[in-house]
């Protein structure tokens, strides 16, 4: 029956045929992560210790978050201060040493062959801006006791890569072969002996269409990837989910059927509260419509009263972001806003600002993005089990105290 | 002084006991349990150094929750309902929740 339906449904907000189930009774014991770490600010684990403390919020020794006041408006986000999230144990340093000599399998194509990284960069070059974004960026705003880092805005960047096209690459192999409906890439990390490796190995499957803009990425904003974003070879699919980036990617291959690891079986599904991830459910692929205030931050100090500029990002992995308004009343009334900076392509984001003159009280502050296709940005989280996707504008508006 | 006191004598009265449920659940943590929780978890007082899935000393999970995390299974942790026992599954939640400080 499931082959009545096109290919791959693509997960969109709407598709979300999600009900309020009700919650994991078991979980009634959990604390957010952010009530462990009030205690006191933890370091950078070793993996990210080249980043800037200051500006980043670790969560544990694989998860780092950018401060919402860090964001900046050049927009692109620096590697100092880009999110981390780790699914294994990082691999050596020592992989990104010499990353022309990283080996990587492409099957699936009329000539299946192994390359290195040193071949890669002599078949094609692309440069794309992306929003790297985690799955469960803003899983900090659901009510319900979701595991997994407790990510308010700060899961998300917007980057810079520069690598081979995979249709560059895949004409070089004499082009994918009939009836593949997937595009599979498989992390290179190690896994520990003793586990199926198919329980916990970085293997994901998007639509073989995603070959279309996705390039093999050895560059992160102007430098070779550092090994926390994957280096010396990344996996780049612009406008998808960061998970299905895949790190360290050390085999692509075209195939009929999604892998059966649980990454993708099970792991990354949108379901109803309470409910066991499952591969019928939507998978996180494409990134929906979204936007956040970066300043005022509304966690800080008092803003002083007068002008103040309210600025924020806005972006999009389906119909671009097309315009962004500004509430400071917690959405009673909306003000058109304006981009700054350059357009960087449909899957980056863009900053925008509206100047508005605050006297002293207190508001409400929020933004939301308006789609090419007329979609607006909506107002509520869709609940879910695992606290994916969260784009609605409420949970994201920040309060903020002028004096 | 006195609770210090009256917990020195329930630990006098105890030992036998705890110490069996918790030799139990150090050996479900790190022999018993397919795969075992060691192999992907940090945990200090069963001398764990996995890195897959999330150090517990410094997630510092309470009872309910380790509870729910081996029953149920979470992210990419396989439930174990029905591949332990309760008494197994009893004394691995006692030995992680105590351990790890979350209680």
């Amino acid at each position: 029956m499931e082959q009545m339906k096109p290919d791959v449904d693509v997960y969109r907000r709407r598709l979300l045929a999600v009900g309020a189930g009700g919650a994991a009774a078991g979980l009634a014991g959990w604390s957010p992560a952010s009530f462990a770490q009030a205690a006191g600010a933890k370091p950078l684990p070793p993996f990210a210790a080249f980043k800037d403390a200051s500006r980043l919020i670790v969560h544990s020794s694989k998860t780092l978050e950018t401060r919402r006041d860090a964001f900046g408006t050049s927009g692109i986000t620096d590697t100092d201060i880009l999110f981390a999230r780790n699914n294994l144990e990082t691999p050596d340093a020592s992989v990104t040493a010499n990353p022309d000599v990283w080996e990587i399998e492409i099957d699936g194509v009329t000539n299946p062959r192994k390359l290195n990284v040193g071949d890669l960069k002599r078949m094609g070059l692309a440069t794309v801006s992306t929003v790297l974004q985690c799955s469960g960026n803003g899983r900090g705003f659901f009510a319900h006791k979701t595991s997994g880092s407790q990510w308010k805005v700060g899961a998300a960047g917007n980057t810079l890569w520069s690598g081979v096209p995979m249709k560059a690459l895949v004409e070089e192999l004499g082009g994918v072969r009939g009836g593949m409906r997937y595009m599979t890439s498989t992390g290179g990390e190690t896994i520990p002996p003793g586990l199926d490796p198919k329980s916990v190995m970085v293997e994901r499957s998007v639509p073989w269409t995603a070959m279309e803009e996705a390039i093999l990425a050895w560059e992160l904003n102007g430098r070779p990837i550092p090994l926390a974003h994957g280096g010396p070879l990344r996996m780049i699919i612009p406008g998808y989910y960061g998970v299905n980036n895949v790190k360290y990617v050390k085999r692509v291959a075209f195939t009929v059927e999604e892998t059966n690891a649980h990454i993708q079986s099970a792991g990354y599904r949108v379901r109803p509260i309470g409910e066991k991830g499952a591969p019928t459910q939507p998978s996180m692929w494409e990134m929906n419509l979204k936007s956040f205030i970066t300043h005022p931050a509304g966690d800080s100090a008092p803003v002083r009263a007068g002008l103040v500029q309210v600025h924020g990002v806005a972006f999009s992995g389906g119909s671009p972001v097309n315009a962004v308004e500004v509430s400071i009343d917690g959405g009673k009334n909306w003000h058109a806003a304006r981009f700054i900076g350059p357009n960087l392509g449909r899957y980056a984001w863009r900053d925008f600002v509206l100047p508005v003159r605050l006297a002293p009280g207190s508001y409400v502050i929020t933004s939301r993005a308006i789609a090419d296709d007329g979609e607006v940005q909506p107002e509520l989280r869709v609940e879910n089990h695992r606290g994916y996707g969260h784009n609605g504008w409420r949970d994201h508006a920040v309060k903020v105290a002028v004096s | 002084m006195r609770i210090v006191l009256a917990a020195g004598i329930a630990l006098l009265l105890a030992p036998p006991l705890a110490a069996r449920g918790d030799e139990l659940g150090r050996k479900v943590f790190t022999q018993i349990a397919q795969p075992a929780c060691a192999i992907c978890h940090t945990l200090k007082a069963a001398g764990a150094v996995g890195t897959v899935g999330p150090s517990l000393d410094e997630l510092r999970p309470d009872r309910a929750r380790v509870m729910d995390a081996v029953k149920n299974g979470v992210g990419v942790m396989p439930p174990f309902a029905g591949k332990l026992t309760a008494e197994q599954i009893e004394a691995v939640v006692a030995f992680v929740a105590g351990a790890a400080g979350g209680q």
